[in-house]
């Protein structure tokens, strides 16, 4: 076989696997520029005949998604956030500080949760939420979406934090340095790695969520992405031009942003789950 | 380094500010309901009938309003329900101006997905929106109504005194004589055919059941699809069960499944499952259908890749010259289930339901008090009742004149008229009548039979199990 | 430092935050719902204890039962077709210089996007009538297939999607991990003539046993996940046929009424859980070191 074929063997398997991810997409791009169903159909694989920009204006008005975007965008962040913090500082304590036996306690604890499968907690998790009468807030996705990630991020950082030299803190000490700076100025930012794969893949995870966000909201005006782009299908299912204009919207700005950070994305999200 | 993680801090707590602000709003919400309701003494007369027009209100503050939201659930969405959309923003519009401070928040939510899914999780939390899409029955209203969870209307329905104003439809939605949600309007459910493919094949009307079989088979031969049918939602075929089981078993059998009197795999109910396993192996039914949508049931018969379906007659409306079914409009006529050989009972009876309306929480302050008793006055008003029937074909619910009543001009819409006229009784569809756990479990069989997973006998074994277990867990 | 690093207040400070949400969304929850999973509640009326009875019933449940199996089928699907492919694309990409970057961003790329606009999305490929696929298969003369229609397509459909949305993925994990062995041992292989294929088999392979055994344990947990495709794409339908476990549980609990059989349910998923972690660390994982404290 000559070596330009061999070459070419591997790629050859991989253009087809790449076509098999974009063929989706671009189905719904173009079906989202299209007149109608009866368009879809005749012509499913090529460009519109007319490019029909309506379904864009109609599916942002009665979609609402710029709404379902801004409370997914602010949940996801804010909770990982809060999450990786409560981690860090938990992780902190449990690594760095000498109180191994209490540690070893809480790794235990926290070791069990990791074993719980997310949604086995969803009934007991819906009458906590309505006894804390939080329902139908946005509280109900925040604490739940914060306290979920805590054991997967807890373990990561723990190791994380382990393999911090401890010189550094021996000289801090020397310094006068509390505990609290200490945990601010030396150890979260040799961290930061760390903390960025952490961050990255709550996010995405409070992103995607779709089951709590389902049923612990009731409010359109505060669902999230997921749960109210299946409200938004559930309504106009049939007319599937605008359907589709509403997936491209809801894709577009995760793609964008894919787009600037999938080099942050990528380690962030493999290395975590290696670790983890 | 450093600079980067105090802005992700400040970020962070940027970020659980503006959550607490949500949060906070919200309480606000509640607790200005409690303490301050009193001092809203709003002029309208609905809202001064809650009798709590405080005087220290009139005395010093005479032009302060309370701005409050009351949350109201509806499943008017999509295109063919534009028309129940419209009398709706008209009778929110209204309320709205009526009422001081009052804003609805409305939230509009796919029939089933409301009926099955949001709204029993939201009764068990005991938090559903103030003012909600219900459906009347075991399932529905009189279970959440025995829990506690619905207004008793009976006193606005008094105060207003339009109780008498409703046609004998109430029952559904009563539970010991108390009133605790309002139908908007009634329906049956019958063939909707296509005229002009049935005279391009030169079928009759399917008024008889050798012509319906006939024009099934007809249509089957030359590739269009007899019956339009979308059976994700399982409840969509089980209207055609439903009246199957009127006709083969009598109109008798469909209350008696709750009494005890009637079996579902007594040799009756099972001939009507025959009857529909026949039919789906007949290929009288949409291929895919259980993966098919209600409105893509629809689709189908304005498209006339079907000739017939079974549907209730609120769909009428779906095929005025402004509706998704315009393609088709003038080409549609309505004809009830003709007689089936051998059946019992009465064969003229046909289906009559007032099952969908509105309840309202039990949970609510003055303020919101106010906000129900006006929607009910504006929603259940003889103008809103008539404009339901011209613009949307929904039969009203309450006694409208014999004049308003003759002006009805639509084709269609006296077409469903007439067959209800000429109905000899009526019984009521079996989602209205059994628990919920049984009604699902005909969902659930149905959909089993029409994989072909299950057989009419299994299916009606299956259903009866249900049936008895929640019979005697009543007792 | 061993006052500072001993002081328990700080400790406690560090850790209680953590330590109480995990309390009140772990702990309690567990407990709740194996109280209620003792009773007959159904989310309305006072419930009752009504001792084993759920557990029993779930046992004689034979939509469960299907719903049990299901699962495992996705377990095997993921376990049995999706990690040899995952390892055959690692490997094909690891051997490309030209557009390595471009096939690794590309197929991660379904990985980061929510599964249940990815469940809309592919809902309109199945579509028998509009979708691109049977439009597609068409071409070739095959008749139309209802893919989310059909009891026997419709767990495959969802299988399908699964494997389009998490394969990249994986595949991004041990290429990560080929790509971390050293160059000189399978320069060495070369010069000793082993061909392409021998040194994926015998060398590369062997090399990234533990991440394959990580990739496989991810596959077995993200199996017992599954649900948000199922209830957007078909909610268990038609006819029961994508049922899985979790879905199963919710409809019981939300459509049904029934809160404390539906916590029965979860307990048992919970055990079914924590036997397949064990039969994993017993019979994959045993020879690998785990994390220790």
């Amino acid at each position: 076989m000559p070596v330009a074929v061999k070459k070419s063997i591997p790629h050859f398997f991989m253009i087809i696997y790449v076509v098999i991810i974009l063929v989706p997409f671009l189905f719904v791009l173009f079906s989202s520029l299209k007149a109608n169903n009866t368009e879809i159909a005749l012509h499913p694989f090529g460009l519109p005949k007319t490019w029909v920009f309506e379904n864009y204006k109609e599916a942002w008005v009665k979609a609402r998604i710029s709404v379902y975007f801004f409370n997914s965008l602010y949940l996801a962040a804010s909770a990982a956030i809060v999450g990786v913090l409560m981690a860090a500082a938990t992780a902190f304590a449990m690594a760095r500080m000498k109180l191994t036996r209490i540690s070893k306690w809480i790794y235990q604890l926290v070791l069990v949760g990791m074993l719980i499968p997310g949604n086995v907690l969803f009934i007991a998790q819906y009458f906590l939420v309505r006894d804390l009468h939080i329902l139908d807030t946005h509280w109900a996705l925040f604490l739940p979406y914060t306290a979920g990630a805590l054991p997967f991020s807890v373990l990561l950082l723990v190791a994380f934090m382990h393999n911090i030299p401890h010189e550094l803190e021996e000289a801090a000490t020397i310094d006068g340095m509390g505990a609290i700076r200490m945990f601010w100025k030396i150890i979260l930012p040799l961290t930061i790695p760390a903390l960025v794969t952490v961050f990255i893949v709550n996010f995405l995870g409070n992103w995607n969520e779709y089951l709590l966000a389902n049923f612990f909201i009731s409010r359109d005006a505060l669902r999230t992405l997921p749960t109210g782009m299946v409200g938004f299908r559930d309504a106009f299912q049939t007319n599937y031009a605008l359907v589709c204009t509403g997936i491209v919207f809801s894709v577009l700005p995760v793609l964008l942003l894919y787009s600037f950070l999938q080099r942050q994305i990528i380690e962030g999200l493999t290395a975590g789950s290696v670790k983890g | 380094m450093k600079k980067k993680l105090t802005s992700v801090l400040a970020a962070s707590v940027a970020m659980s500010a503006v959550l607490a602000g949500c949060g906070g709003n919200n309480d606000n919400n509640n607790g200005a309901a409690s303490p301050s309701a009193s001092e809203s003494a709003s002029p309208s007369a609905s809202a001064s009938a809650s009798a709590s027009a405080s005087p220290s209100a009139s005395a010093s503050e005479p032009a302060k309003v309370e701005n409050f939201t009351v949350s109201l659930r509806h499943i008017q969405i999509g295109e063919p329900q534009k028309f129940r959309k419209a009398i709706l923003d008209d009778v929110v519009k209204k309320t709205e101006s009526e009422v001081p401070g009052l804003k609805f928040e409305l939230d509009g939510v796919e029939d089933s997905v409301n009926r099955f899914t949001k709204l029993p999780a939201e009764m068990a939390a005991g938090n559903p929106p103030k003012v909600f899409s219900l459906f009347g029955g075991a399932g529905d209203a009189q279970k959440y109504a025995k829990a506690g969870r619905l207004l008793d209307l009976t006193p606005i329905l008094d105060e207003l005194g339009i109780k008498d104003k409703f046609l004998n439809v109430l029952d559904s939605f009563s539970v010991d004589g108390k009133v605790y949600g309002l139908p908007i309007g009634g329906n049956t459910e019958g063939i909707f055919y296509n005229t002009e493919l049935f005279s391009k094949y030169n079928l009759n009307p399917p008024t008889t059941w050798d012509d319906l079989v006939k024009a099934a088979d007809t249509l089957a031969q030359n590739k269009i699809t007899p019956f339009a049918v979308g059976s994700k939602g399982a409840w969509v075929p089980n209207m055609l069960v439903n009246t199957l089981i009127g006709r083969v078993a009598g109109e008798a059998a469909i209350p008696g499944f709750k009494s005890g009197e009637a079996k579902w795999n007594s040799p009756d109910a099972v001939a009507a499952y025959q009857l529909y396993a026949d039919w789906e192996k007949k290929g009288y039914f949409t291929k895919g259908e259980l993966g098919k949508e209600y409105g893509d049931m629809l689709n189908d018969f304005v498209a006339g890749k079907a000739g017939m379906m079974f549907d209730g007659s609120w769909r009428n409306s779906a095929f005025k010259n402004d509706a998704v079914g315009a393609a088709i409009a003038g080409k549609v006529a309505y004809v009830a289930l003709p007689a089936v050989p051998n059946g019992k009972g009465d064969q003229t009876a046909v289906n009559a339901n007032y099952g969908e309306g509105y309840g309202f929480s039990a949970d609510l302050n003055d303020n919101e008090l106010a906000a129900v008793k006006a929607f009910i006055k504006n929603m259940y008003s003889d103008e809103m009742q008539l404009r339901g029937l011209l613009e949307d074909g929904v039969l009203p619910s309450m006694q409208l004149s014999d004049a308003s009543i003759a002006q009805v001009t639509d084709p269609l819409l006296k077409q469903v008229l007439d067959v209800l006229k000429s109905a000899g009784k009526t019984f009521p569809h079996f989602d209205s009548v059994v628990q919920s756990k049984v009604y699902t479990e005909t969902e659930t069989q149905l959909q089993k039979l029409i994989a072909g997973k299950a057989t009419p006998q299994q299916v009606g074994d299956a259903i009866q199990k249900v049936q008895d277990a929640e019979n005697a867990a009543a007792k | 430092m061993k006052t500072t690093l001993k002081n328990p207040y700080v400790y406690m400070l560090f850790v209680a935050p953590t330590v109480a949400m995990y309390f009140l969304f772990f702990i309690y929850p567990t407990i709740t719902s194996f109280v209620f999973g003792f009773t007959d509640w159904d989310g309305l009326n006072a419930r009752q204890f009504i001792g084993l009875d759920n557990f029993v019933n779930a046992f004689k449940d034979a939509e469960f039962r299907s719903s049990i199996w299901n699962n495992l089928i996705i377990l095997l699907f993921s376990c049995c077709i999706q990690v040899p492919l995952i390892i055959v694309f690692s490997l094909l990409i690891s051997n490309v210089k030209r557009f390595q970057g471009f096939y690794k961003t590309t197929v991660f790329m379904p990985s980061i996007l929510s599964t249940s606009i990815i469940g809309i999305l592919w809902g309109y490929i199945y579509d028998p009538d509009v979708g691109l696929l049977n439009n597609f298969l068409n071409l070739f003369g095959i008749d139309p297939i209802y893919w989310l229609a059909e009891p026997k397509w419709a767990m495959f459909s969802i299988l399908l999607t699964n494997a389009w949305q998490w394969m990249g993925f994986y595949i991004v994990l041990i290429l990560a991990a080929i790509l971390g062995i050293p160059k000189d041992i399978d320069e060495a292989a070369m010069i000793d003539g082993a061909t392409g294929v021998q040194r994926a088999w015998y060398l590369t392979v062997p090399l990234i046993r533990p991440i394959i055994n990580v990739v496989i344990m991810l596959s077995i947990a993200g199996a017992l996940r599954v649900v948000d495709i199922v209830l957007v794409m078909t909610g268990g339908g038609p006819a029961g046929s994508t049922e899985v476990m979790a879905s199963y549980m919710v409809n019981k609990a939300i459509k049904y009424g029934d809160y404390g059989y539906g916590s029965a349910l979860s307990i048992i998923i919970f055990v079914i859980a924590l036997i397949l972690t064990a039969l994993y660390q017993l019979l994959i994982a045993r020879r690998q070191e785990r994390i220790e404290y």
